[in-house]
C-alpha cells in the first residue's frame, strides 16, 4: 500500500474527468476514474479510496445515491462534491447526507487542492480518534477482563469495522 | 427587469407587429365589416330601387290605360254621334229623295254647326253614283264610287253604316267616311259624309290628361290613321304592333334610343286601334321621388362607411392594446420560464467551463518545470481542440438562450415539425430528460407534410409541455410519449405522460394566467396560458384529458398553413 492519498473521481464529462485526474495524478495522488454511479461503487468496493469527488448530475445514478451508498460502505471515506448546478440547495442536501463539502464547477485548482487537504485531514482525524476509541476499549479491556470478555469485545470492534 | 426606469421603451418595444400589419389588419376588418353590415344594405337598397321602379311602371301603366280608355270612348262616342247625325238625316221624313243641292247644302251647314270635323255630305243612289253633292268639292258630283272600298264595305255591311279608315280618295286629301244606307223602294240609297281627321284629332287633344301622353290612331293594318307629327305620319307605318285579339292591353315599345311605355284600345265602331305612349321617356329620367330616395340610399351608405370605418380604427387600437398586453406577457413567461431553466443552463454552461479550466489547468501544468513533465504535440492539439469545443459548447447554449428570452414577431415558415419537437428534447431541454426519471418515447409519422407555423414559438409551446410533464412524472419512473399524426388539415402533436395527472379542478383552470399547481417560485403560471395564446395564435388548439393519478395527454391541433392575422384577430375576440 502506498502512502499516497486515494482519489476517485466520478463525472459523466469524460474530457473533464481524465484531465482532472492527470493534474491531480502529477501532484502525487492516486487516482481512479469512472463515468457512471455504479461503476464508482464497483471500484470502492474493490480498493479504499480516501476521498471521491461526485457529479451530482448524472444519468442513471445521481451523485446523491453514490454518496449514500459509499457513506453506508466505508464510514471513513470523505466525498466531495462538484457540480456545474449551481444551486445551494443541493448543496445543503448534501451535507446532510455526509458529503464533506461541495465545489461548484469551475473551480479553481489550489481550492481544490485545499478541499482535498482538509478533506483528508478530517479523514485521519476521524481515523485516528477511532483509534485511540479502539486503543482505550483495548486498553480498557486489557486490565481485568476475562479471555471471554476479550474475545467478545474484539468481535464487536470487528463488527463496527473499526480496523 | 425593472419596469418602473423605462415604462416608455418598454410599451413601445411590447408592439409585436409593425405599423404595415395593423393596416393589412384594418383592411381586412373593413372588409369583412362591409361584408357583412353594408352588403345587406346594399342588397335592400337595390331590392327597393327596383320594386319602386317596377310599382311605378305598374302604375304609369295602369295610367296610361285609363287615359287609353277614355279616350277610346270619348272616340268611338264621337264617331257614333256623327253616324246618328247621318242616321237622323236619312231617317227624317222630310228627307227628300232624292234630295236637291239646296237642301244638301243645308244639312251639310247643320252638320257643321254639330261638329267641325264634317267636310262634305253626298247622296248616292245603289250604283254608287253620286247623286247630290255639298261641299268644297262639287267636282265630285256625279262620279261613280261603285269601285271605292268604302261603298263596297257598306252594300255588305248589315248594320247599315261605315266608317272607312283615312284615305286620300279622288280629292287627294286627307279624309275619312261615315255612310249610312237604306233601302228606298227595294233600292239602295247611301248618305254619306267626309270628316277631317285633324278635326277629330284636335277633339280628342282636347280632352283631360292629354297633354302627358300623345295619341295616336291605327288600323287594322298597323297604318297609322291619327298621328302626332313627333312620331309619325297618317299613313305611315306604326312600328307598335297592336294585337288584333286583344281589347286593349300595353307594353314597351323602343324608336330608336328611348323606350316608351303605351296603351293601346280597339275602338268599337271601326277597326281602328287608339294608342296613347307616355310622354315620359322611360328609364332615362328619374322621378323626383326616385332621386329623393337614391338620396336617402347613398346618405344611408356613407354613414355606414363612416361607422365601419371608425369602428374599424378603434378596433385596430384595441388590436394594439390586445397585442401589447399579450406580447409583455408572453415575454414576462419566456423570462420566467428562464428563470425555471435557469439551474438547467447554469449546469450546462458549467460543464463545458470546468472542462476549459481543467485542460488549460492540466496544459499549465506541463509547462511547468516543477512537474518536469514533456507534451508530445498530439496531445496538446488534442487538449486545446477539446478547449475549442467546449467553448462552442458554452456558445451554442448562450444562442439557444438568447433566442428563447427574445421576443420574436411571427415567423410563418415551413418546418418539419418532428425536427422542431427534437429540438426542444434534444437541443433545449437534452440534459434536464437525460437526468429526469422520465424516459421520452417518440412515436412519430413520417409521412406528414411540412407544417407552416412559428417554429419558435411552437418549440416554446412544445418545452412548456414536456416541462410539465417531466414535472408530472417527477419522482417515479415514468414515459412521456410524443406522437405525431394527421387530423384533416391539422397536424397533431400529442405529449402524453403516466405522471400524476390533474384532477378536475386543476384541468378547468389549466389556461387561466398564473395559475400554477407549483410550489412558490418554482412555476409562474404562465407557460401554459401562453403556450395556449400561441397556439391559437398559429389557428390551432390544444386538447387536454387528464385522470388524477394515471396521467395527462395535451394534443396540439395545429393546422397545416397557419395564417398570420386572421388568426390573430380571431384569437382576440
Amino acid at each position: 500500500m502506498s502512502d499516497k492519498i486515494k482519489i476517485l473521481i466520478v463525472d459523466d464529462e469524460v474530457a473533464f474527468l481524465e484531465s482532472m485526474a492527470r493534474r491531480l495524478e502529477i501532484r502525487g495522488f492516486d487516482v481512479r476514474t469512472a463515468t457512471r454511479g455504479a461503476d464508482a461503487l464497483e471500484i470502492a468496493r474493490s480498493e479504499q479510496f480516501d476521498i471521491a469527488l461526485l457529479d451530482l448530475k448524472m444519468p442513471e445514478m445521481d451523485g446523491r445515491q453514490v454518496l449514500e451508498t459509499l457513506k453506508k460502505e466505508d464510514k471513513y471515506i470523505e466525498v466531495v462534491i462538484l457540480t456545474g448546478h449551481g444551486s445551494v440547495d443541493s448543496a445543503v442536501d448534501c451535507t446532510k447526507l455526509g458529503a464533506f463539502g461541495y465545489l461548484p464547477k469551475p473551480y479553481e485548482l489550489d481550492k481544490l487542492l485545499d478541499t482535498l487537504k482538509d478533506a483528508y485531514q478530517a479523514k485521519m482525524e476521524k481515523k485516528f480518534q477511532a483509534n485511540q476509541e479502539l486503543m482505550k476499549r483495548i486498553t480498557k479491556l486489557a486490565t481485568g477482563s476475562s479471555a471471554l470478555a476479550i474475545l467478545r469485545e474484539l468481535k464487536k470492534v470487528n463488527d463496527e469495522n473499526l480496523f | 427587469m425593472s419596469t418602473e426606469k423605462q415604462p416608455h421603451s418598454l410599451k413601445a418595444e411590447t408592439l409585436p407587429y409593425k405599423a404595415e400589419h395593423y393596416r393589412e389588419w384594418r383592411r381586412r376588418q373593413i372588409v369583412r365589416m362591409s361584408i357583412t353590415y353594408l352588403a345587406p344594405l346594399i342588397i335592400l337598397i337595390v331590392y327597393f330601387h327596383y320594386r319602386y321602379i317596377g310599382i311605378e311602371a305598374e302604375s304609369r301603366r295602369m295610367q296610361l290605360g285609363a287615359v287609353a280608355e277614355h279616350q277610346a270612348n270619348t272616340l268611338d262616342l264621337f264617331l257614333t254621334e256623327r253616324r246618328l247625325n247621318l242616321a237622323n238625316l236619312i231617317d227624317h221624313p222630310r228627307f227628300s229623295i232624292p234630295p236637291t243641292s239646296r237642301e244638301m247644302t243645308e244639312y251639310l251647314t247643320d252638320l257643321k254647326r254639330i261638329s267641325d270635323a264634317f267636310v262634305d255630305l253626298g247622296f248616292f243612289d245603289a250604283t254608287g253614283i253620286q247623286v247630290t253633292y255639298a261641299g268644297p268639292y262639287p267636282s265630285l258630283e256625279s262620279r261613280n264610287y261603285r269601285d271605292e272600298v268604302w261603298f263596297n264595305a257598306l252594300r255588305r255591311s248589315e248594320d247599315n253604316f261605315v266608317i272607312s279608315d283615312i284615305y286620300m280618295g279622288f280629292r287627294q286629301q286627307l279624309h275619312f267616311t261615315i255612310a249610312v244606307s237604306r233601302i228606298y223602294e227595294s233600292k239602295l240609297i247611301v248618305l254619306r259624309a267626309t270628316l277631317d281627321p285633324a278635326r277629330m284629332y284636335e277633339y280628342i287633344q282636347s280632352q283631360q290628361a292629354a297633354g302627358d301622353v300623345i295619341t295616336s290612331i291605327v288600323n287594322a293594318k298597323g297604318r297609322y290613321q291619327l298621328v302626332d307629327d313627333s312620331i309619325g305620319r297618317p299613313l305611315g307605318p306604326c312600328p307598335i304592333s297592336v294585337p288584333v285579339e286583344q281589347q286593349y292591353g300595353g307594353g314597351t315599345a323602343e324608336t330608336g334610343r328611348s323606350k316608351w311605355q303605351y296603351a293601346f284600345r280597339w275602338l268599337r265602331n271601326t277597326d281602328w286601334c287608339l294608342i296613347v305612349k307616355s310622354v315620359a321617356d322611360t328609364g332615362t329620367i328619374f322621378s323626383n321621388l326616385q332621386i329623393r330616395s337614391m338620396l336617402v340610399s347613398a346618405a344611408l351608405l356613407l354613414i355606414s362607411i363612416a361607422i365601419i370605418l371608425n369602428r374599424s380604427k378603434k378596433l385596430v387600437s384595441q388590436q394594439k392594446r390586445v397585442d401589447q398586453t399579450r406580447a409583455q406577457l408572453e415575454h414576462a413567461s419566456k423570462l420566467a420560464s428562464v428563470g425555471e431553466l435557469a439551474a438547467g443552463i447554469a449546469h450546462e454552461v458549467n460543464n463545458p467551463l470546468a472542462i476549459i479550466t481543467v485542460e488549460s489547468g492540466l496544459l499549465m501544468d506541463y509547462t511547468d518545470p516543477q512537474f518536469g513533465l514533456t507534451l508530445e504535440h498530439s496531445e496538446l492539439r488534442e487538449r486545446l481542440q477539446t478547449i475549442q469545443d467546449s467553448a462552442f459548447r458554452c456558445r451554442d447554449i448562450t444562442l439557444k438562450l438568447l433566442r428563447f428570452v427574445r421576443r420574436s414577431d411571427f415567423d410563418l415558415k415551413e418546418h418539419d415539425i418532428h425536427k422542431l419537437i427534437d429540438g426542444v428534447i434534444v437541443g433545449l431541454l437534452g440534459k434536464e430528460i437525460e437526468v429526469s426519471d422520465a424516459r421520452v418515447v417518440c412515436d412519430y409519422d413520417r409521412s406528414l407534410p411540412q407544417l407552416t407555423t412559428d417554429g419558435n414559438q411552437l418549440q416554446q409551446v412544445i418545452l412548456n409541455i414536456v416541462n410539465n410533464a417531466r414535472d408530472a412524472i417527477a419522482g417515479k419512473p415514468g414515459e412521456i410519449n410524443i406522437a405525431t399524426s394527421r387530423r384533416g388539415k391539422s397536424i397533431v402533436v400529442s405529449i402524453q405522460d403516466n405522471g400524476s395527472g390533474m384532477p378536475p379542478d386543476v384541468l378547468e383552470k389549466l389556461f387561466v394566467p398564473f395559475f400554477t399547481t407549483k410550489d412558490v417560485g418554482k412555476g409562474t403560471g404562465l407557460g401554459l396560458s401562453v403556450s395556449y395564446g400561441i397556439v391559437r395564435s398559429l389557428g390551432g388548439e390544444i386538447e387536454v384529458e387528464s385522470i388524477a393519478g394515471e396521467g395527462s395527454t395535451f394534443r396540439l391541433v395545429l393546422p397545416i398553413k397557419s395564417k398570420r392575422s386572421i388568426n390573430r384577430s380571431r384569437n382576440n375576440q
